[in-house]
């Protein structure tokens, strides 16, 4: 038997219908209409002890839902959950102490006390015996290199920090399993490198098993192996991310606005297209993420070119997921 | 009219998202019953059978608190609109937008108390009226001047609290300076107490603030208490008020701004 | 209650208390504010009571003593219920969410995380003052019978109150938004529990005694110490019960409570 196993579970929610204009403003005064929106459909699968599975959809697909199904948070309409030989909904208090949860944009520090008055806190709250919580501490503080900001005030720390704060703090009673809901969103470059590092890390020495959520395919492509999909509550994909890596694409766009019009030397592996005209200040670069480091690539513009703007364009989750209903990916 | 159209846009806006609250909307036309009865209630065993009270009949006294705790739902002013721009920083943003930010914040008060008046003030008034017997208006004309009257009570209202808006370029929270300017509208404007019977010497002071202007003159032109001069005196110091309230406010956010400014943003 | 259990609510109260400590002149405004915002219903008292001498047969300190039991419940009350004063907001953002995913009693953590320590302070010192001033001009005798009863009664009223909130709250997983429920039902009949009931229509006596018991709160406990003459309207053993109905009005909430909170659906995104 699996640590994780979903079986056929739904949930649907109501939510209420707005009518426009001013006849709408009094029938929804008097009469408010509801529908009825099935977020999560009929959705099966399992996870394995140590495994790191990425969970991507589009925004609205389901992914938070079962997230929640998973954590206790929400009861199934139908079908079942198992996490760790516990019906999370049911048996609350004995399984939760076991699993982590990150919510990428719900902290659970105190805003206005320093980060380190949280974890006080929350050691008292998982009863975490002192030597585990010291150990645990000093290791991931110095794993995300937290020392510089552990006793700031919540609310003074940059969105990256705040988001590493929130990682250790629900890994500080040493769960097994650990969902995070968008560990990354906000995050600058650097911020979502440390972290993705991090987990990597956790998941090879711990043997943590880890489910996340992500819009980045980034995220995905550095930390895991497997990838369920899922799209309108429905699951559409759930396998080896090698199995669609050809199909969504590991080329990358990079379009550079550049302080004055100039020329650009050829590099190896990547394409450069004008989009100004000939030695206009616009281009594009296109290359493959395997062949040509993104990093290397933009020091380089840097290093010999004054540039202006820059943006950095990740293959859509959107686009995948049509390429998948198309059958350009086998499920 | 074009250079009125972004406003009325934002008037409506405001109009149309009050019906979002439905179930709030209707407890609070029942709350503002329920306090009208409470305080209807309270004089009635105050008054203990008796006709009048220094020539204040129960009925005027009714008609104080139904107008004026009716007009407290209408006269709707947001007092986070600025500050809650300030705390945040959007304030910078939208001073780059090409409607005055001042007009906009009114606009969307004004829509908002245009939906209170069709449907909060005018079914917790009419419900009221039911179970408690309200002075008819003295006179038409004198129904006609009440209304202007409350139209220049809400202008005061609207500039008490738009200089207390203002303190947010200086203070980091401005819930406390809001709470305690609620305090003074609540007590010296009479919607709790008929300013008949307050002490003769709280009257003095009272005299000289704003708050009297608000609920109390447009009550006492209902009732006929006023006489034609003393009607115009009352709409000549809403409007003194208003203009003073208006040209304090707009020093400090003049004020306000330069500081904004220094702050870098 | 567990050692390892108070180990924890002594956390959460340091953790609660340093933040709502944090910004020191604003915390100083804030009590301020509250004080002033509650004591605004005593001046209107003040007053009206300037004018009218009595109300229904109190005079002023006797409606002040009466007011003062209002305040002071509610000043040691919100210590432990803000956490359900403030649960639809707690419901909204999520915070609800987090509290089941970790390993303790929802309706501790519930209690125990939040403490609004500013109206504890604006309400307990004005209930304080209150009392201070009233106290000795009502004619109570203070003896060994006298304080236990006042103590049992100040007790009993903060549960009475608690029950409100927590059945409220309870209400909250079925309907999601009860702020306007709860201004009717508690802040409104708040206002009416200032005044001796006996002022009102038999309909709003009926809610205060036997809907939303506020008259236990206040008014007969503060019967049992004055005996005016309007207590009469009622039967006498009212004045015994505040402690007895606070008790089983609590337990009565905390069963609803454990029923509903099986419903409960996160507010999702």
């Amino acid at each position: 038997m699996s640590l994780i196993e979903v079986n056929e579970v739904s949930k649907a929610f109501r939510v209420s219908k707005r009518s426009a204009g001013i006849p709408g403003m009094l029938v929804n005064l008097v009469a408010p209409k509801y529908e009825k929106k099935q977020a999560v459909n009929r959705i099966s699968f399992s996870i394995e002890q140590g495994e790191m599975v990425g969970f991507i959809g589009p925004n609205g697909a389901g992914k938070s839902t079962t997230i929640k199904m998973l954590s206790g948070i929400l009861y199934p309409d139908s079908g079942s959950v198992r996490v760790d030989g516990y019906i999370p909904y049911r048996q609350r208090r004995e399984y939760v102490g076991n699993i982590g949860v990150v919510f990428g944009q719900k902290s659970q520090l105190q805003w206005d006390l320093p980060v380190l008055d949280s974890f006080e806190l929350l050691k008292a709250i998982y009863r975490i015996p002192e030597e585990v919580y010291q150990n645990n501490l000093s290791r991931f503080t110095e794993m995300l290199d937290m020392s510089g900001f552990i006793n700031q005030p919540v609310r003074q720390l940059s969105l990256g920090q705040r988001m590493r704060a929130d990682i250790v703090a629900a890994l500080l009673h040493s769960p097994r399993i650990v969902f995070f809901d968008e560990p990354t969103i906000g995050v600058d470059v650097v911020g979502k490198e440390t972290i993705r590092n991090f987990l990597c890390e956790l998941n090879a020495k711990d043997r943590v098993t880890m489910l996340f959520t992500t819009h980045d395919m980034q995220d995905i492509e550095k930390t895991c192996k497997r990838l369920i999909i899922i799209d309108k509550g429905a699951k559409v994909y759930d396998g080896l991310l090698s199995g669609i890596r050809r199909a969504y694409g590991t080329t990358r766009q990079v379009d550079v606005e550049f302080a004055g019009e100039c020329t650009v030397e050829p590099m190896e592996h990547v394409e450069i297209r004008e989009l100004d005209g000939p030695g206009g200040r616009k281009k594009r670069f296109l290359f493959e993420s395997r062949e040509v480091q993104i990093d290397s690539l933009m020091g380089a513009l840097l290093a010999r070119y004054a540039i202006r703007d820059l943006t950095v364009s990740e293959p859509e989750i959107e686009g995948l997921i049509r390429k998948i209903y198309n059958g350009e990916v086998a499920r | 009219m074009t250079k009125l159209s972004p406003y009325l846009a934002f008037a409506r806006k405001s109009f149309l998202g009050r019906s979002a609250y439905r179930f709030d909307h209707f407890m609070g036309i029942l709350s503002t019953v329920l306090r009208i009865f409470i305080f209807w209630e309270i004089y009635r065993a105050l008054y203990g059978g008796r006709a009048e009270v220094d020539g204040i009949t129960i009925t005027m006294v009714a008609t104080n608190f139904i107008l004026s705790l009716g007009l407290e739902s209408v006269f709707y002013v947001n007092d986070y609109y600025l500050p809650s721009r300030i705390q945040n920083g959007s304030i910078a943003t939208e001073l780059l937008l090409p409607v005055n930010i001042h007009g906009r914040m009114l606009a969307d008060n004004l829509g908002h108390a245009l939906f209170q008046l069709l449907f909060h003030f005018v079914p917790a008034v009419a419900f009221s009226v039911l179970f408690i017997r309200i002075a008819a208006p003295a006179e038409l004309s004198m129904a006609f001047l009440f209304l202007l009257s409350a139209f220049l009570g809400y202008g005061v209202l609207w500039t008490v609290s738009f200089v207390a808006q203002m303190l947010s370029f200086w203070l980091i929270n401005v819930w406390s300076v809001m709470t305690i300017k609620n305090v003074f509208v609540n007590v010296l404007s009479g919607s709790m107490i008929p300013l008949w019977f307050m002490p003769d010497w709280m009257r003095g002071v009272i005299r000289f603030t704003p708050f009297s202007s608000i609920y109390f003159t447009p009550v006492q032109i209902y009732l006929g208490q006023l006489s034609l001069t003393e009607i115009l005196c009352g709409f000549g110091v809403q409007v003194f008020w208003i203009l003073a309230l208006f040209l304090a406010g707009m020093l400090l956010w003049k004020k306000g701004q330069k500081k904004l400014v220094v702050q870098g943003g | 209650m567990k050692n390892d259990t108070l180990h924890l609510a002594g956390v959460y109260t340091r953790t609660v208390m340093k933040s709502w400590f944090q910004y020191n002149v604003d915390a100083v405004l804030r009590v301020l504010a509250v004080f002033l915002r509650e004591a605004t219903g005593i001046v209107v008292i003040y007053f009206t009571l300037l004018k009218f001498d009595t109300l229904n047969g109190w005079n002023i300190y006797e409606l002040l003593f009466l007011y003062s039991l209002l305040f002071l419940t509610y000043g040691i009350f919100i210590v432990f219920f803000t956490g359900l004063r403030d649960f639809g907001k707690t419901v909204r953002d999520g915070g609800f969410d987090r509290f089941i995913l970790r390993p303790r009693g929802l309706l501790f953590q519930l209690i125990f995380s939040n403490a609004d320590w500013f109206a504890a302070i604006g309400h307990g010192g004005l209930g304080i003052v209150l009392f201070v001033v009233s106290a000795g001009n009502v004619g109570i005798r203070w003896n060994p019978r006298t304080v236990i009863y006042y103590l049992a009664a100040v007790a009993g009223g903060i549960l009475i109150q608690g029950a409100i909130f927590l059945f409220l709250a309870s209400l909250n997983i079925y309907l999601l938004e009860t702020d306007s429920l709860k201004s009717l039902l508690y802040w409104n009949m708040r206002r009416f529990a200032g005044y001796p009931i006996s002022i009102f229509h038999k309909a709003i006596q009926f809610c205060m005694i036997y809907v939303v018991p506020f008259a236990f709160v206040n008014y007969f406990p503060a019967q049992y110490l004055l005996r005016k003459e309007d207590m009469a309207g009622y039967p006498a053993v009212y004045m015994y019960l505040t402690p007895a109905i606070g008790v089983c009005l609590y337990l009565a909430a905390y069963g609803f409570w454990r029923y509903s909170i099986r419903f409960y659906k996160s507010s999702g995104n």
